[in-house]
Order: structure tokens, then sequence, then C-alpha cells
């Protein structure tokens, strides 16, 4: 190697050296919201008593969290809301939770017209009572949330809220 | 395939001679160290922008949101202390390196002509990288940046004629804030930047017109190219740049962030950046209506002579020219290094600037452990308010100025120090609070009433120590009566009332509430609960925030100290004289309820 191919290889290095000392930090740092560690799972939250609840009548309750917005901490608000239905006696569950985010592209879901069954109004997704879907638009059932009962004199209803990704077949949690 | 693609391109474009344009400049003289700092210039330049618009990405600029963005980018992002620290020590190497540039470029002469243009670009490069620092330093809207910029804009203010229009303009109003931020954020990252590149641009392309100043011995070296010894070199000092940029990030854990701007800070110690500090100390020399001098005078003459520099060759002979020219620019950098280094030496002198400094110190570590703090954290109305709601802080503060110069806090009133350092406090004329409303302080005045802590520096409560001289209650009964308060009275919620307070679960028969009641040893004065007593305040949730709320409020009332004459009462504090958050914090500093200080 001669003085001048020294420089020009020199020259090559330094210079990467000084790009990639900047490059790597810098890459690093646009990609925080993939390498930062998971948010806690949230808790249960208790939203109504038992009694309060109608066999097969849907009701929806708001989720109440403390939100952190990147540098905010918000006081607690709601930042979702679940449909309680209360299951005949007898069955497996007491009480089927439903998160009221379509899986189809996260709209917030309600009650149809005719209050039979939900409907999304973004794209007419539309599903019954027990959360499997009516037409083809939704590509899944709706998602249901762990519930809790309690087992004291007046029960109360625990959901744990979650959210999962929308447009897959598959109920897989977002994160 | 490769070399067809890149001839494809070449026809198109022409980039091969385009390049060889480029790196095949000669050197006369051949490649020098000391032609380095143009391209550690470029190099620097280059790496502010790329981690300027990373920090862009995170950065929020209003009033609100700004520190908090500055946090979030310091302490919760991925390396972001790290992109954060290099674009603030950066600015510090650009600086520098462009004082070195220019005193190249002095002392070989290459500002003559035909190069007069260039060196005004020069200049103006020089005015737009002090006006990258003047503006960045304002950005992460910290007491540090907010205060030394405010005394920037109000010298601009102090400009012949058209000062005030300026700093208005720049200012976006009489007052900063949310404009003042976008303003701000808008010249350092569109208007400058645009500025700088076609400055820049202008300044290279004439250099390369020009060529560079031949060394007066050139004729006898040989000649060399950009590509690749010069080039070599530059990279070689331009790694060393990073290198250094690097250690003083890592060794300094990032860029400093301090509290959270606040306007109604009345002792924060405002000092610019370093480079800047000659300037300050210059204006400690002119004193009243001559300040115009240290403010826009001198630095403008200074300026003016600056880029007058290239012409003096026309009036002068080339030698003396020169002379002049390099003492001219050594003296003003002699000065500034004269003026910085008496303006640190003062600092370190002046005691009350350095207790000013560690009180500042002390509210910024307050203000990040707060931030960090998940139970805290930065509300939505702004990081302003993360020291301003906190009862360490606030709380603590108002209770300093508007309690202590009567009662005492851990026996001490309001505290200060004459010139020998010693400390004095006020005079104790009413109890100590430390711990009011509290089971512990209840205790304390239930086994001596006149002991300083409670009244024994209030004459006019001497019940307590009447009725003390004569009660059978033993330590036992007493030690039930202050369990009583903690479990029944201090909680009492502010929508209870004294009935329903009364028929609680357990509350009869708790042993304190039978001892209170005992042959009438508290009942005799304090026979009500919920109504006012001829001779003592009412207890019905003494030491709730409502009870103290009231106390403070409405001392004179009948339910609380309206039986004492006029003089002997506690002077009313309505909400004219202390805000809601003012009372909210100084009664949770009294009740302990914050974050407590790491040691």
């Amino acid at each position: 190697m001669n003085r001048r191919d020294f420089y020009r290889f020199g020259t090559l290095a330094l210079g990467g050296l000084v790009s990639l000392a900047l490059a790597v930090p810098g890459v690093a740092y646009i990609l925080d919201p993939i390498l930062k560690k998971k948010g806690r799972e949230g808790d249960y939250q208790e939203l109504t008593s038992l009694s309060r609840l109608q066999v097969g009548v849907p009701e929806v309750f708001p989720i109440i969290e403390e939100r952190q917005d990147a540098w905010v901490k918000y006081p607690p608000e709601p930042v979702g809301a679940v449909w309680l239905i209360r299951q005949p006696a007898g069955s497996t569950e007491e009480v089927l939770a439903l998160s009221a985010e379509c899986p189809h592209l996260g709209c917030a879901v309600n009650l149809s017209s005719d209050r039979k069954s939900f409907f999304c109004p973004c794209h007419t997704s539309s599903f019954k009572f027990n959360g499997n879907p009516i037409n083809q638009i939704p590509p899944r059932a709706m998602d249901s949330l762990k519930v809790d009962v309690t087992k004291d004199s007046d029960p109360k209803v625990r959901v744990k809220f979650e959210r999962f990704r929308p447009q897959i077949k598959e109920k897989k949690p977002l994160v | 395939m490769f070399n067809k693609l890149a001839d494809w391109l070449n026809d198109r474009t022409g980039y091969r001679a385009m390049m060889h344009e480029a790196l095949e400049e000669p050197i006369p003289g051949g490649a020098r160290w000391r032609y380095v700092f143009g391209s550690a210039l470029s190099t620097t330049f280059m790496v502010q922008a790329v981690t300027g618009i990373l920090l862009m990405t995170s950065y929020s600029p209003s009033s609100s949101t700004a520190w908090g963005s500055v946090f979030y980018i310091s302490k919760e992002m991925t390396l972001g202390w790290f992109i954060r620290g290099i674009h603030h020590f950066g600015s510090q190497a650009m600086v520098v390196l462009l004082a070195m540039h220019l005193i190249q470029v002095l002392v070989a002469g290459a500002y003559r002509a035909p190069r007069e243009v260039n060196w005004w670009f020069g200049m103006a490069l020089l005015f737009l990288t002090l006006g990258f620092s003047l503006t960045g330093y304002l950005l992460p809207w910290d007491q540090k940046g907010y205060w030394a910029t405010k005394v920037a804009t109000n010298i601009a203010s102090g400009t012949p004629v058209i000062g005030p229009y300026l700093s208005k303009v720049v200012v976006g109003g009489s007052d900063y804030g949310n404009q003042t931020l976008t303003r701000f954020y808008g010249l350092h990252v569109g208007a400058l930047p645009a500025l700088f590149v076609m400055c820049l641009a202008a300044h290279v392309a004439l250099f390369r017109k020009h060529g560079l100043t031949p060394p007066a011995d050139a004729s006898k070296r040989t000649a060399g190219k950009f590509w690749p010894e010069q080039l070599f070199m530059d990279s070689v000092v331009s790694v060393a740049v990073f290198g250094i940029l690097t250690f003083l990030v890592v060794s300094e854990h990032g860029a400093n962030l301090d509290a959270p701007a606040d306007p109604a800070s009345a002792n924060y110690p405002a000092r610019p950046e370093w480079y800047f500090l000659s300037l300050f100390q210059l204006l400690k020399h002119f004193e009243g209506d001559r300040v115009i001098l240290g403010t826009f005078v001198i630095p403008t003459a200074l300026m003016v002579v600056m880029l007058l520099i290239p012409l003096f060759d026309k009036v002068l002979p080339r030698g003396l020219a020169y002379f002049l020219s390099c003492g001219f620019v050594f003296a003003v950098v002699g000065g500034a290094i004269y003026l910085t280094v008496e303006a640190v030496k003062a600092d370190e002198k002046d005691t009350l600037f350095q207790a000013e400094r560690v009180r500042a110190d002390q509210a910024r570590e307050r203000a990040l452990a707060l931030a960090a703090d998940p139970k805290y954290g930065i509300p939505p109305d702004g990081a302003m308010y993360v020291l301003l709601r906190d009862p360490f802080t606030h709380g603590q503060s108002v209770l300093s100025r508007k309690c202590l110069n009567c009662h005492y806090f851990d026996g001490k009133g309001q505290v200060s120090h004459d010139e020998s350092g010693k400390e004095t406090s006020t005079p104790q004329t009413a109890s100590d609070l430390k711990g009011f409303g509290s089971r512990a302080w209840l205790r304390g005045l239930l086994e001596n009433p006149r002991s300083d802590s409670h009244f024994g520096k209030v004459k006019a409560c001497g019940g307590m120590a009447r009725w003390k001289k004569n009660s059978k209650l033993t330590s036992k009964e007493l030690d039930s009566v202050a369990d009583f308060f903690e479990k029944f009275v201090i909680p009492t919620p502010p929508e209870m009332t004294p009935e329903e307070w009364e028929a609680q679960e357990g509350l009869a028969e708790h042993p304190g509430y039978v001892a209170f009641n005992k042959e009438g040893e508290c009942t005799t004065c304090h026979s009500e609960w919920g109504s006012s007593n001829p001779e003592a305040p009412n207890l019905f949730g003494w030491g709730s925030k409502a009870w103290i709320t009231r106390m403070i409020h409405k001392p004179e009332a009948a339910d609380r100290y309206g039986y004492l004459d006029k003089k002997d009462q506690m002077p009313a504090f309505g909400s004219d004289q202390l805000s809601e958050n003012d009372m909210d914090t100084l009664i949770r500093f009294l009740k302990g309820d914050y974050l407590v200080p790491a040691k």
C-alpha cells in the first residue's frame, strides 16, 4: 500500500467511523417505540355490580385509566369502552365482556338501530350479542375480555381491558 | 453490470466530471493540517443537522410541552440523551471551530482581494451560527434558557429606533410564551438552516473559484490534491472533533436540563452560554444610560470593523493593514477571554450567586425526580406545574412566606443569613407547625400544651395549659384520645355532617371518645362537635384539609378562635392571599403528602 492508498482507505474508514457513530444511535433513537419494553398489563377494573345487568341485554361501560402519553401523565379518564352481556343462568360464564373496539379497523362498535345486534358505523361490520360476526366485513368475532365476578353478597363485575391487533383473523394482543 | 449502470448514469448526469472537479482540487504547497477547520466546520454542521432533525421528531414547541418533550428525549427515549448531548456540545464546537477558522484565514491573509466577498460570507455564517445558539438555547423552555434568552431579547429591545419593534416581533408579543417558542423554533429549524446552507454554498463556491491562498513558500514545495491527502487530514480532525463531543456527552451524561421555566421565580441566577459570557460581563462595566455602549455601540462597532478588514488594504500599506487587522482580531479575542475569566471569577466569589445556583440545582433535581416518578409525572397543563403543584417545593415556600413570620417549622422561622453567614431566625410567636394536624402533634399538645411546639409562645391560648394542670387523664387515656383523633377526627371527609359523623359505627365506644367525654375533661370547653364553643375551637374534623383551610381563611370565625380578643387572633389569609393551589400544597406539605426527596 502506498501513501495515497493509505490516505484513500484512511479517509473512507474515518468517514465511515463518524457516520456509524452517528447513524447507530440515530437509528436506535428513531426505533425507540419498538425497542421500548412493553407497557405494563392492565389490571382488572370494576365496572358494575352483577345485579344491575339484565340477562341478554348488552350495556356499555367506559374503561377509566390513568394514561401516560409520552411525557404527559393524564388523570384518570375514559380510554376505551366495553360491552357487558349477562348470560342466562347455567352458562359457563356469568357475564360476557366484549371490547367495543371493532376487530376490523378499530372504530367503536355500537348497537344496531333495532338494538338486536352490534353494528360498527364505519364499515358496517355486524355482530351477534355473543360477538360472532353476522356479515363478512370483520375478520373475526368481537374481542372478548377476561371477566372476574366477585364472590361477595353483591357480586361485582371486573374486567381486564386489553387491545388487540385489527384486521387479522386471530385475536392477538396489540404490543 | 455495475460499470454499465455507472456509465449510463454518467451519460445522463456527468457525475464523474463533477466528482473529479470536487476532489481533484489542487492545493498549492501541499495538504496542511492548518487547512482543516473549514471541513471540520462542515462536518460539525452536518452532525448538527442530523441530530437536529432527530430531535425535531420528538420535540414539541409550546410553553406547556417543550420542557416535557425534552425531558422525554433526555430521560426516556433510547439514546435520546446521546443525540441531544451531541447536538448541545456540537453547537459549542461550531463556535470554537469558527473562531479557529477565522483566525487561520486572518493569519494566512486569505481575506484580501479578490476574496473580500468570501470573508463577508464567512462573517454571515458566523452570525448565523450565533443565531442558532441563541434560538436553540431557549427551546428546552427551562429556567436557564428562559432567563438567559429573556436578557438577550431585552438587550435587543434597547437597539436605537427599531429595538422595541424588533424584540416584539421576535418574542411574538410583549411577554414570553407560546409565540416566542414557535418563532424561535421556526428560526432555528427553518429560516436559519436555509440561510446557512445558502451562505455555505456561496462560501464554498467562492473558495473554489479563487482557490486556496498559496502560502509564501508554496513554490518551493510540491503541490498536493484535495483527494486524498487533504481530505484524509480533514477526516482525522473530524473524527477527533466527534471523539471530543462523544467524550463530553458521556462524561457529562448528556446535556443539562434545568427546572421548567417559571416566569414567577424571583431569584434565578441567569447566565448565558459560556461563549456569550464576555458580552454579558461587558454590561457590568457600564452604568445607567451608558449600558447602550455595552449592549449596542461596542458590539456593533466591532462587527463593522470585522466586516471592513478586507478593505484596509485600499487605504493603508499592505503590511500595516495586515498588522492592524491581526492586532484588532487578537485584541478582540484577548478582550473576550479577559472578560470571560472576569465573569467566571466574579461568580466564584459571589456567595449570593452560588447560593442561588444551589437552589436552582435543587429545583432542577426535584423537577426531574417528579417528572420521572410514575405517580406524579408531568401534568397535561404543562411542566411548569410539576414544581408549582409540589407540596415539598411550593407548599413549603408558601409556608415560609406566609406562616413562618409567626409560626415555626421544625424549630425555625424565616431564616436569613448575615454577612458572616450566620443564620438568624424570626422570633416565634405561634406554634411549631411541623406535623400539625397529625396524631403525633396532638399527642404532644396533650402531653405539654406549654411547650414551644404548641401553645408555649401563645399566651392567649392558655386554656389547654389550665386543663392540663387539673387533668386526671392517664397517659394511656391520652394515647387513646390521640388514637381516636387519628381514626375518626382527622380523616373526616368534607361532605360529612357532624350528625353523620357521630353516628359512625364504633365511634361512641372508642376508648379515646370515652376519655374525651370523661368527667368533662375535654367537653367542658370543646362541648360541641360541629358548632361553636364559648372558649375553645370546634374540633369537628380537626386536622382535616377542610378544618385547616377554614382555620387559615377565617381564624376569627366563632367555630375557630373567634372567642379570643381581636389582637390575639391569627390574621386571616383569604383566597386573595392564598390561591387554591397555595392552600392545597401548603396543607399537603404539613401532612407529609408528597414525594419524599431521595437523600
